[in-house]
């Protein structure tokens, strides 16, 4: 095929689209409020799972050591647990420091002093990112080090570990159906918008036709039409969600500060917004494709 | 060239509108396709164009069976025809030049040569002064001539037209018929409907004509 007819029939679309700048900007929108509607649940589930990654505390393992764990065997396994998957961060606490704690959490040192020998272990605290690995993984890491030698016995909570990923994955699930429900509502906007320009044109289509004209002479401007409007109505969906994080972060950021903490947005990121371009570009395409195709069944049958 | 051997149309629960058609035209050859209407003047061309389907017969253009192509070679046939219809079928919110450029743009041509053969088609039908003028702005003539410059752009070896003077005065159809005659002379095989006697009898071309279906013999020696 010619580059030259390609051309040719990019500058026709493009012209076409700038010939009727109400009916463009009123379909792009459309479809940018289409699209901008499941991106932006996906960045509030990103900003949630960014939110819910900070809860470190409550995904804790407490690993209580025999009494008589030989340093070098504390040593082993402090390094092996500062390099398990998802682990946050490693804290030793020693007997000393353990009793100390307990002592001042509970108020009980009368109590114990009349033990005449400090019961309580030495320990380590671990602290985990509750998203960084499936909750079933999270239980195999800890079986395995509540088998190191050094260790007595293992403590931890993960059923709220795997709630809260069940109910994430129950979240993008559903933003998922949704994504692919407005997918198919962008495809049927841009089928809907191209009859209506197959329709101002069929004149144009069917004299084309008598004269030799191939499907993919008459398709290539209305592919190409389909396909800009989509790009640009990726571009516009990106900007609806970037003012959107841009609105938003002023009341979270007043929020964040009242929990003493502070928290940052996620909008999307260069590479997300390129794909969302490319995809809406792809949607607007296959709208085109559909309804030119229905089209050119009749005229060339 | 052209060879209908035996073609029947009919449409599904209607009359047939052609009945065993032989008609033979050599390459070069100009005739004239009359009848009343409703013969089946129009249909013998849409067969020719492949607008429609034989339904019994063989319909062969340069010895190749038309009705044997397949839908996506259709195009590729239809670019070795020109065709003038009645009512011109042009765009009207197209200047002329681009009327007329939109055979060649269909075949593929680069814009520079779209440029020098849609002048010379315009000069060749008296149009070179108006090839930025929208049809509308053009006679019932002019637009006519529109209609067979985009016809004969890209030299076609068969030329058909569909009552191409049906809505012109005497002095109009008269043009636009020596029109057809001067491509003939430059070796177009050219194929006219018209109801015009006064034409027919004027031109003296072999004349097939067309009766309810029926084609008769052309009269010998007018040629």
């Amino acid at each position: 095929m010619n580059l030259h007819m390609r051309l040719e029939a990019a500058q026709n679309a493009l012209h076409t689209l700038l010939r009727q700048p109400a009916a463009t900007l009123m379909t792009v929108l459309a479809l940018a409020i289409v699209l901008a509607l499941p991106v932006g649940l996906f960045a509030a589930l990103n900003n949630l799972q960014q939110l819910l990654g900070h809860w470190r505390d409550q995904a804790q393992v407490s690993l209580f050591l025999h009494r008589d764990a030989s340093a070098a065997d504390i040593e082993r396994l402090q390094a092996l647990l500062e390099h398990g998957a998802g682990v946050a961060s490693v804290r030793y606490v020693g007997k000393t420091a353990a009793l100390r704690e307990f002592e001042h959490n509970a108020g009980m040192a009368a109590a114990i002093q009349t033990l005449g020998e400090n019961p309580l272990p030495a320990s380590f605290v671990v602290e985990l990112n509750p998203l960084a690995q499936s909750p079933g993984a999270l239980r195999t890491l800890v079986a395995r080090w509540g088998q190191e030698p050094a260790v007595a016995s293992a403590q931890s909570d993960l059923r709220w570990v795997a709630r809260l990923q069940a109910i994430l994955a129950l979240g993008k699930r559903a933003v998922w159906m949704l994504a692919g429900l407005l997918a198919v509502g962008a495809v049927l906007v841009m089928g809907n918008t191209i009859r209506l320009h197959i329709a101002q044109r069929r004149d144009e289509i069917d004299i084309a036709s008598l004269v030799g004209a191939t499907r993919a002479f008459i398709r290539r401007p209305f592919l190409y039409q389909g396909l800009f409007q989509g790009a640009i109505a990726g571009v516009l969906a990106w900007v609806i969600i970037a003012v959107t994080v841009s609105v938003l972060q002023g009341p979270v950021d007043h929020l964040a500060g009242l929990y003493g903490t502070q928290f940052h947005l996620l909008g999307l990121s260069s590479g997300q917004g390129l794909i969302l371009i490319a995809a809406s570009a792809l949607l607007g395409w296959l709208g085109s494709r559909l309804a030119v195709g229905r089209h050119l069944d009749h005229t060339f049958s | 060239m052209i060879e209908f051997i035996n073609v029947t149309k009919h449409y599904p629960g209607r009359h047939h509108v052609l009945r065993e058609v032989n008609l033979h035209m050599r390459k070069g050859e100009m005739a004239l396709l009359t009848g009343p209407s409703g013969a089946g003047k129009s249909t013998l061309l849409k067969l020719l164009l492949r607008l429609e389907e034989v339904s019994h017969g063989t319909l062969r253009v340069n010895g190749v069976d038309v009705s044997t192509f397949k839908h996506r070679h259709i195009p590729a046939y239809r670019r070795r025809i020109g065709v003038v219809f009645q009512d011109h079928k042009l765009l009207m919110d197209r200047d002329v030049f681009s009327n007329v450029a939109l055979t060649l743009r269909v075949g593929g041509l680069s814009g520079r040569q779209i440029q020098s053969r849609v002048r010379a088609a315009l000069e060749k039908v008296g149009l070179g002064n108006r090839a930025q003028d929208l049809p509308a702005t053009l006679s019932g003539g002019e637009q006519q001539r529109v209609g067979i410059a985009r016809a004969i752009v890209h030299t076609p070896e068969i030329l058909l037209a569909d009552e191409p003077t049906g809505n012109l005065d005497d002095a109009l159809s008269t043009e636009i018929l020596d029109l057809f005659r001067d491509f003939h002379y430059h070796g177009t095989t050219v194929l006219v409907a018209t109801h015009d006697q006064s034409q027919v009898d004027r031109l003296g071309l072999p004349v097939f004509h067309l009766e309810r279906g029926r084609l008769h013999i052309p009269e010998e020696g007018k040629a």
